[in-house]
């Protein structure tokens, strides 16, 4: 069966109804989108008429001669329901409606969005929204997000598909992944307010089945079709990782009723475990979210819980490994091998086991001793690389350039902290430059390590090879 | 599978959401859960019959629509070793609760003592049947170390379950006391799930609190079913 919305994406032609000629009003913005960006043939609708970047102004869908296979529109809220008749007239089935001020707006705003839904039935029309920023892909050059690029910046072609119940939310996301690295994050973005048509079930199947979503991302406060959400996230998580936030998580719905059950039964206590049986990883912050996108978009799956740390820093070191055992991984026992030749080239005042602690005497040839012997040690799973380039003796630029050659190998998880002001910022800089992960923290960089690693270990349990499951190049 | 709907239909005829918990263990015993040997009594000397049967100890509970909290009630007297304290019992029970709607008592041969366990199911709003297992007893709802699983669950989901409590070594053997059989219970959590997802149109909640774990297996002592 066809995902509902596999219909928007595909669309060969799209009509932007409310195209606005004021600079950077919503109906500017999206008109300007779709003519400068989208392939396919683009309609503009403004029942003034006249024209708009060399376009003309259609007064109404019915004027336009074409089929129209999905259409935006952007008009205040009260002249919504007759331009979505006219829509209906017209045959076109698939429509965003991105204005505010329907049933999250009082019982005014309730009303319309009754008087939509039974136009929706009457025509069987499609509807994302309304309250909404509706759909980006940049790869497809389909970008309904109606606030200007000067302010909200676009991340480029990359893995991941988010969907997001709040626009505000996406909106913050969107811009925040347009800084994150080389900014080529982004494959659909669903941004679908109200939902009241398409919801976030919906948006799960869509991105579940589309070949160019590798990660699923999500940002969600309630459930209009929970039941099926979660039986398809179980199936979907089996092929590609779903992380993200179920916001609301304070103590509702329990209530001292007749049995345990009942009093137990929260709405987060029961949501929290269905997601996790589900495969999906929660995640509670925002940090978190960019942490996801972080590792999830550019690693490989570990194959095992097993963690080496290489650090200069004795206090990070160990904060480090707190934080291993916080998350539920291991730190490794090195091959006799590897620990022979570390306690041969390193000085005695090095601590050679797990973290190996090169300590303040550490030159960049000493990191690129250490992290290569960790990374090859097949005793290893993931490597956390922890620098405070405060010391003497560091070359900074060469430590970068052993990390990124460490890193571009990718043949288990790669996580780097640097701590520390100037230096430290510099570093981070240029690695994330070429979307190498580096955290702020080393708790940070271990958590991100264990959020990948609960992925393998719930793949393991349903008996699905981690290897399955490749990082994007 | 007619058992369960003739229960259903009985308290639903007599205006009740709430099943007896011998109605509600014959609901059980139905799906093929066991249960430990136990009787309605309607006078004396047929609760004395039940326990002579049985063997002693034996548990006593007042079955009635209006005392639903029979802990709180005390209208659950455990670990009566002769006939003598059984008709002492019966007695009690009619002395305090009379001019309240007596159904019988139920004798039930006693469960030794084992880890209490909870199996328990709820209609969410958003999910529809869901089912929870985890550490059972009276301290359920101040420990929290429970699980939810949608109805209907697969066998895996609740071996997965199982071993999801935060209390899970407590299940393995922990300082002397039996190890308890997974498989067995996984199986329990199952049927449960069935029973709650086929019957959704009819059950509210269930409770099966405690479950005694103990060497001779898995022991559902209490049970609650809430009708919509």
């Amino acid at each position: 069966m066809t995902a509902r919305l596999e219909k928007y994406f595909n669309a060969k032609s799209f009509c932007v109804v409310g195209a606005s000629t004021t600079p950077n009003k919503p109906g500017n913005v999206v008109a300007y989108n779709f003519v400068n960006y989208f392939p396919g043939k683009t309609y503009l609708v403004n029942p003034r008429g006249g024209e708009l970047f060399d376009k003309k102004l259609y007064k109404s869908v019915l004027e336009i001669d074409d089929q129209i296979d999905a259409a935006c529109i952007i008009v205040p809220a009260k002249y919504a329901p007759l331009t979505l008749e006219q829509c209906g007239q017209k045959g076109i089935k698939n429509v965003i409606i991105t204005t505010g001020g329907f049933s999250e707006a009082g019982e005014e705003g309730l009303a319309l969005q009754k008087q939509m839904l039974d136009i929706m039935d009457k025509y069987q029309i499609n509807v994302i929204g309304p309250n909404c920023l509706g759909l980006y892909s940049p790869a497809l050059g389909y970008d309904t997000m109606f606030l200007p690029a000067s302010k909200l910046k676009r991340p480029k072609n990359g893995p991941v598909s988010i969907f997001t119940q709040s626009g505000a939310f996406g909106a913050a996301f969107i811009d925040q992944l347009s800084r994150l690295g080389s900014g080529k994050w982004v494959s659909k973005f669903v941004s679908y307010g109200n939902a009241s048509d398409i919801n976030e079930t919906d948006a799960l199947e869509y991105v579940g089945g589309d070949p160019d979503t590798k990660m699923v991302l999500i940002y969600l406060e309630d459930f209009k079709d929970g039941r099926r959400f979660m039986e398809k996230a179980r199936e979907i998580s089996l092929t590609k990782p779903i992380m993200g936030i179920k916001a609301n998580r304070t103590e509702t719905g329990a209530k001292a009723g007749a049995s345990h059950t009942a009093a137990l039964s929260s709405d987060d206590a029961i949501v929290d475990d269905l997601l996790s049986d589900a495969g999906v990883i929660r995640v509670i912050t925002w940090d978190q979210l960019e942490d996801c996108v972080l590792v999830f978009g550019t690693q490989p799956l570990p194959l095992g819980d097993r963690v080496a740390i290489v650090t200069d820093g004795g206090g990070a070191g160990v904060m480090a490994s707190d934080m291993v055992s916080d998350c539920n991984l291991k730190l490794a026992e090195f091959s006799v091998d590897v620990q022979t030749k570390l306690d041969e080239i390193f000085p005695s005042f090095y601590s050679t086991g797990n973290p190996i602690d090169i300590t303040g005497s550490a030159t960049a040839e000493d990191y690129r001793i250490a992290l290569e012997a960790a990374y090859n040690d097949p005793n290893v799973d993931s490597v956390v690389n922890i620098c405070v380039p405060v010391i003497p003796d560091l070359d900074i630029n060469e430590y970068i350039a052993i990390t990124k050659e460490i890193a571009k190998r990718k043949e288990k998880p790669f996580v780097t902290s640097l701590v520390g002001g100037e230096e430290a910022d510099f570093a981070t800089a240029e690695l994330l430059k070429e979307d190498i992960p580096v955290f702020t923290s080393p708790g940070r960089a271990v958590k991100a390590l264990g959020m990948l690693t609960d992925y393998t270990k719930y793949l393991k349990k349903r008996g699905v090879d981690p290897r399955s499951i490749l990082a994007e190049e | 599978m007619s058992d369960i709907n003739h229960i259903i239909q009985k308290v639903k005829i007599e205006n009740r959401d709430a099943l007896l918990e011998h109605e509600a263990k014959e609901v059980l015993k139905a799906i093929g859960i066991h249960i430990p040997p136990s009787i309605l009594a309607n006078n004396e000397q047929e609760a004395v019959d039940a326990a002579d049967s049985f063997g002693y100890p034996v548990v006593m509970k007042l079955m009635s629509p209006d005392v639903l909290h029979k802990t709180d009630a005390k209208a659950v007297i455990i670990d009566l070793n002769s006939s003598e304290a059984v008709r002492h019992t019966f007695q009690d029970f009619m002395n305090r609760f009379q001019g309240v709607n007596v159904a019988g008592v139920l004798v039930e041969k006693m469960v030794e003592k084992g880890i209490e366990l909870i199996i328990g199911t709820n209609t969410d709003d958003d999910f529809g049947p869901v089912i929870l297992f985890g550490v059972g007893g009276v301290l359920v709802e101040a420990i929290k170390d429970v699980v939810f699983m949608m109805c209907p669950t697969t066998k895996e989901q609740a071996t997965d379950a199982i071993n999801e409590i935060k209390a899970k070594v407590i299940l393995e053997g922990f300082r002397g006391l039996p190890a308890v059989n997974k498989d067995e219970l996984a199986d329990l959590i199952v049927k449960i799930s069935s029973l709650a997802w086929e019957y959704r149109e009819d059950i509210l909640e269930m409770d099966i609190n405690p479950i005694i774990a103990n060497s001779s297996g898995l022991h559902p002592v209490d049970a609650r079913i809430i009708l919509k």
